[in-house]
């Protein structure tokens, strides 16, 4: 929604717009609507033949299991990512709302991992639970679990799951506090006197606060789960074992730009576009409705 | 300091430009250790002669090497010379116009280009179906068996030369306290090398080098014995798998936990540094009730390619380089430092009259296995989207040591995307 | 207000460890021997050699030309890093002023147009993006590197939602001046917007700087590498079998990690500022 007073003018709205809509002409519309244009085609990988195939690379990608089994880890692995770093990060906000000292050094501490890449997180995990000198991997063997991310589809999962959380937690954790914080004084005041149970009182009058908050980061986790997590997973499963931890977006990456398949990456970038493009959908609704009220 | 390298970068820039030497880029897979060895060969051509000047540049593994120079090539921009490996070959061969034949750059520079000059074992794998060179198989190696020779003395064993004497001596080292055997690349040494060392087609076409192959042969009784086999040995705790990282399986027998290693002849030199013991190299094992006469094997490794689109000056300087490469004395050192194998006669003839065996007998078993008598289905091998189809075998060997499939059903279903694979590129080229 | 229990403190403090234990491991590590980690594995207190590994994975370039040394490549990762937050910024700005305080035909269909590059990270289309940056000859250059990244409208929305909540009141009184656009913006909302700025800023910085994939696509020549590729370039030494230099491999994830973390601490009250208010 636009504002209600504007400036009416000629050409001055599009010599301040021309700059955007320049570059994402170049870089994103031509980009993508060159993939959509391959999606249809079967070409040779150099380019030098192509033919124009219809739905074809669509039906081998819908009736490939790898495929299937990669949406259904997408799924679930977002979904576990999803759960578990909102989960310990809300924990942590509203233990961090109740200290009254110190409350910006645990702040501090706690959000600064957000700056550390996911290339970079995926390598530190690898050398921390490397067989031969990771200190994590002694600990768990230590444990009597024969840790052995190369070759257990189990493993693999928990570890990528595992660092995943790790980097997104402190977005969350600002983020519940940031919603915690805003909630009135005065509506704490009554909980503290309607509801002697801290317990209760978090999940009757705090907790539905929140709820616009999670919801909102549910979003974005999902989004971090999908695309965030590509240096993450290049640098410590590449998709092993059995390409079981290759999230959509890796597979991708991995059919079309190693194997040098592009009709068929392509038909899985629309896709994907597909799928993005109803997230959003409810995101901007979500957005939009949130500002309104 | 900053400022004198500044300025000492500005007087190089400018003495280069004196020369107006031609450029040519180089994009290559070798890292570490390898990538040295390819930096200061390409320093000495550079300093050998004033004319041409080249830069190696690493992309990274094979796969992204590949991938960056076909995207290169889509945009104008290909380097003149590209690194591709052997599951890449029918990609780049099969496709009419992405590579000029090494051996059609040499001879138009001028110099003389016999194929014989090669080792026989390296001749034809990176050649069209007129047995016209293309790709220079520049760093060319052969699966080989490396032994700890503590581990093996402490069992009480020889080295195995058939796998039906392997499953002896794993129990001896079993009862010695290692894993007998690891091994470090599913698709080249338990699938193509498997069919080379015992005779066995792998695909039709004859083996996709008379024409564009239909159907990947993967799933037949020998291969299935074998596999069979290997998960009897994981599951006795003969076989150490450690997924299908090269490194993992290879630091286990470096870590002296593995006793044998089924690795490349080209991992020679890395092993010399990273172990603190023993050890010693024998010929791939094979399966004396498959076939008895065993002879060679492909190689592996990868050739050197010459992008098309570029001007004469600069495949004169490509020749140049090639020309260089493939000097006795260059040959020699490359495989000294590595391992790869000595790709022409004259360097391994030199290699020999350096006395180089003498002292390091194991530096030749690699270019012996590969010199064995061929046979009817050792010359190699061309199929297309064969990377993919390679991510298949790796995936199924996964699934396969985790008890997830059956050896047939892995079969299966190789078979079934390979064939696919196939078709689908059949398709993209005509 | 209730206060904090010790319990409360408790989990805090587990939540802490668990975020800094990893990276305190590597920093930590990278002050021993190579030999030391090789025997003993990684290390949680400092060792004996000192920074000797940062000075070798700053100066020592790795690669043909010699110009890819980890000070070159954090030089270029701040171009990077700086380019794609400033770039991101003024594009931002300037399309989002045109979206909330103009009357323009086609705005809805202008907005829809911004919004749709949400849908379609690079990492999905990333051998077009190649061939398009080839074709403008943009290969191996920090306009090639940044530009692509900018083509997304993440920062444009927040512009467009922070300059709704400013209130109407300032633009009447600016009509009533007769400012001219330009001078509205200059004056009033860049004054306005000063920490949306620097809050943006932090973020696309941290953004920028973290880039991996495409750095990796479309540099060629060593001078462009960035640091976060120098980390692809430790890979593929383990996975070759071969045995790093673990203390110089650790200095150079500990260089990768140190500009943006130090950044997000420094400046933490826009760092938060700008994820929280960006969402609003």
């Amino acid at each position: 929604m636009a504002k209600k007073v504007q400036f009416a003018h000629t050409w001055v709205p599009y010599v301040f717009i021309a700059p955007q809509l320049l570059i994402i002409g170049v870089f994103f519309f031509w980009p993508a609507l060159q993939a959509l244009y391959l999606s249809f085609m079967l070409e040779d990988p150099w380019g030098l033949s192509s033919t124009f195939v219809w739905f074809e690379n669509y039906q081998t990608l819908f009736t490939s299991a790898d495929y299937l089994s990669t949406t259904l880890f997408t799924l679930g692995y977002s979904f576990a990512v999803v759960v578990l770093s909102l989960g310990i990060a809300l924990i942590l906000a509203v233990k961090a709302n109740a200290v009254l000292h110190g409350q910006k050094t645990y702040r501090l501490l706690l959000t600064w991992v957000y700056a550390v890449a996911p290339a970079v997180a995926g390598i530190t995990a690898y050398f921390l639970f490397n067989r031969h000198i990771g200190v994590f991997y002694d600990a768990i063997v230590s444990t009597g679990w024969l840790f052995a991310p190369e070759t257990s589809t189990f493993d693999a999962t928990v570890l990528l799951i595992l660092v995943s959380v790790w980097k997104q937690i402190p977005v969350n954790f600002v983020f519940f506090l940031a919603g915690l914080q805003s909630i009135p004084v005065t509506v704490r005041e009554a909980a503290q006197m309607d509801c002697e149970s801290p317990t209760r009182r978090f999940w009757t009058i705090t907790f539905p606060l929140l709820a616009p908050t999670a919801f909102f980061l549910m979003v974005i986790n999902i989004t971090y789960a999908f695309f965030d997590t590509f240096g993450l997973i290049d640098t410590l499963t590449q998709g092993r074992p059995a390409g079981s931890t290759s999230t959509m977006v890796y597979k991708v990456y991995q059919d079309g730009f190693l194997g040098a398949d592009l009709g068929l990456s392509s038909a899985q970038s629309v896709v994907l576009m597909i799928l993005v493009m109803a997230l959003v959908m409810v995101q901007f609704r979500f957005v939009e409705r949130r500002i309104h009220y | 300091m900053f400022k004198k390298t500044l300025a000492a970068a500005a007087l190089s820039t400018l003495s280069l430009q004196g020369f107006a030497a031609t450029e040519i880029e180089w994009w290559h897979a070798m890292g570490g250790a390898l990538g040295e060895t390819v930096n200061a060969m390409a320093e000495e051509f550079n300093a050998s002669q004033n004319d041409y000047q080249i830069t190696p540049v690493f992309k990274g593994s094979y796969e992204e090497t590949m991938t960056a120079g076909i995207s290169a090539f889509r945009a104008g921009e290909a380097p003149h010379i590209i690194q591709i490996f052997d599951a890449g070959a029918a990609t780049i061969i099969n496709a009419r116009g992405a590579a000029v034949a090494v051996q059609d750059v040499m001879s138009d520079a001028g110099y003389n280009f016999d194929i014989n000059d090669y080792i026989s074992g390296v001749r034809y794998f990176y050649a069209d179906e007129n047995g016209k060179m293309v790709g220079m198989p520049f760093n060319s190696s052969t699966p080989v068996l490396y032994y700890n020779k503590e581990a093996l003395a402490a069992a009480g064993v020889q080295p195995p030369a058939t796998w039906e004497e392997f499953e002896d001596v794993a129990q001896a080292l079993k009862d010695a306290g290692y894993i007998a055997l690891s091994q470090s690349h599913t698709p080249w040494i338990f699938f193509e090398n498997f069919h080379s060392r015992h005779n066995l087609q792998l695909a039709d076409a004859d083996n996709g080098f008379s024409g564009l192959p239909e159907k990947v042969m993967y799933d037949n009784d020998a291969l299935a014995a074998h596999l069979t086999a290997v998960k009897e040995w994981k599951d006795n705790g003969y076989y150490g798998y450690y997924g299908r990282a090269w490194g993992d399986n290879q630091a286990a027998f470096e870590q002296g936990e593995v006793a044998m290693w089924l690795g490349s002849s080209g991992s020679f030199g890395g092993l010399k540094q990273s172990t603190d013991f023993d050890f010693g190299t024998t010929y791939l094992p094979y399966w004396e009730s498959v076939y008895e006469d065993a002879g060679s094997t492909f190689i592996g490794g990868a050739a050197l390619f010459t992008m098309a689109g570029h001007s004469d000056e600069e495949y004169e300087a490509v020749a140049a380089f090639f020309d260089y490469l493939t000097l006795p004395e260059t040959q020699y050192f490359w495989h000294r430092e590595t391992g790869y194998v000595p790709i022409t006669n004259a360097a391994y003839e030199l290699a020999k009259d350096d006395g180089y065996y003498d002292l390091n007998p194991d530096a030749e078993v690699g270019i012996k296995q590969l010199s064995l008598p061929g046979a009817e289905w050792t010359k190699g091998y061309r199929m297309g989207f064969y990377v993919q189809t390679r991510e298949v075998i790796y995936n199924e060997m996964d699934r396969l040591m985790a008890g997830d499939t059956t050896v047939k059903k892995a079969l299966r279903t190789i078979e079934k995307e390979g064939n696919a694979n196939l078709k689908r590129f059949a398709r993209t080229v005509q | 207000m209730q206060r904090a229990t010790f319990f409360d403190h408790l989990i805090l403090w587990a939540g802490v460890i668990f975020l800094v234990a990893p990276i305190w491991l590597l920093l930590a590590s990278s002050t021993h021997s190579v030999d030391t980690l090789i025997k003993e594995g990684l290390q949680w207190l400092p060792g004996s050699e000192g920074l000797s590994a940062y000075k070798t994975a700053l100066m020592t370039a790795s690669g043909f030309t010699d110009t890819a040394t980890g000070l070159r490549m954090l030089v270029n990762s701040t171009i990077m890093g700086l380019g794609f937050a400033v770039g991101k910024i003024i594009i931002a700005m300037t399309a989002a002023y045109t979206l909330v305080y103009f009357r323009v035909p086609m705005a809805q269909f202008l907005f829809w147009l911004i919004f749709s590059t949400l849908l379609l990270p690079l990492e999905v289309r990333i051998v077009p993006s190649y061939e398009v940056v080839s074709q403008l000859g943009l290969l191996n250059s920090y306009t090639g590197l940044i530009l692509p990244l900018i083509a997304s409208a993440t920062a444009t929305f927040y512009f467009r939602q922070f300059y709704k909540t400013i209130p109407e009141e300032l633009l009447e009184a600016a009509q009533l001046d007769n400012a001219n656009a330009w001078l509205f913006f200059k004056d009033i909302l860049i004054p306005l917007s000063r920490t949306m700025m620097a809050a943006m800023f932090i973020i696309m910085f941290v953004v920028g700087w973290n880039q991996y994939l495409w750095p990796l696509m479309m540099t060629t020549e060593e001078s462009y590498y960035t640091i976060v590729m120098g980390i692809k370039n430790i890979l593929s030494v383990v996975r070759e079998g071969r045995v790093p230099e673990y203390n110089v491999a650790f200095a150079l994830v500990i260089l990768a990690m140190l500009p943006p973390v130090l950044i997000v601490i420094i400046f933490q009250r826009w760092f938060i500022q700008g994820l929280v208010e960006s969402e609003k």
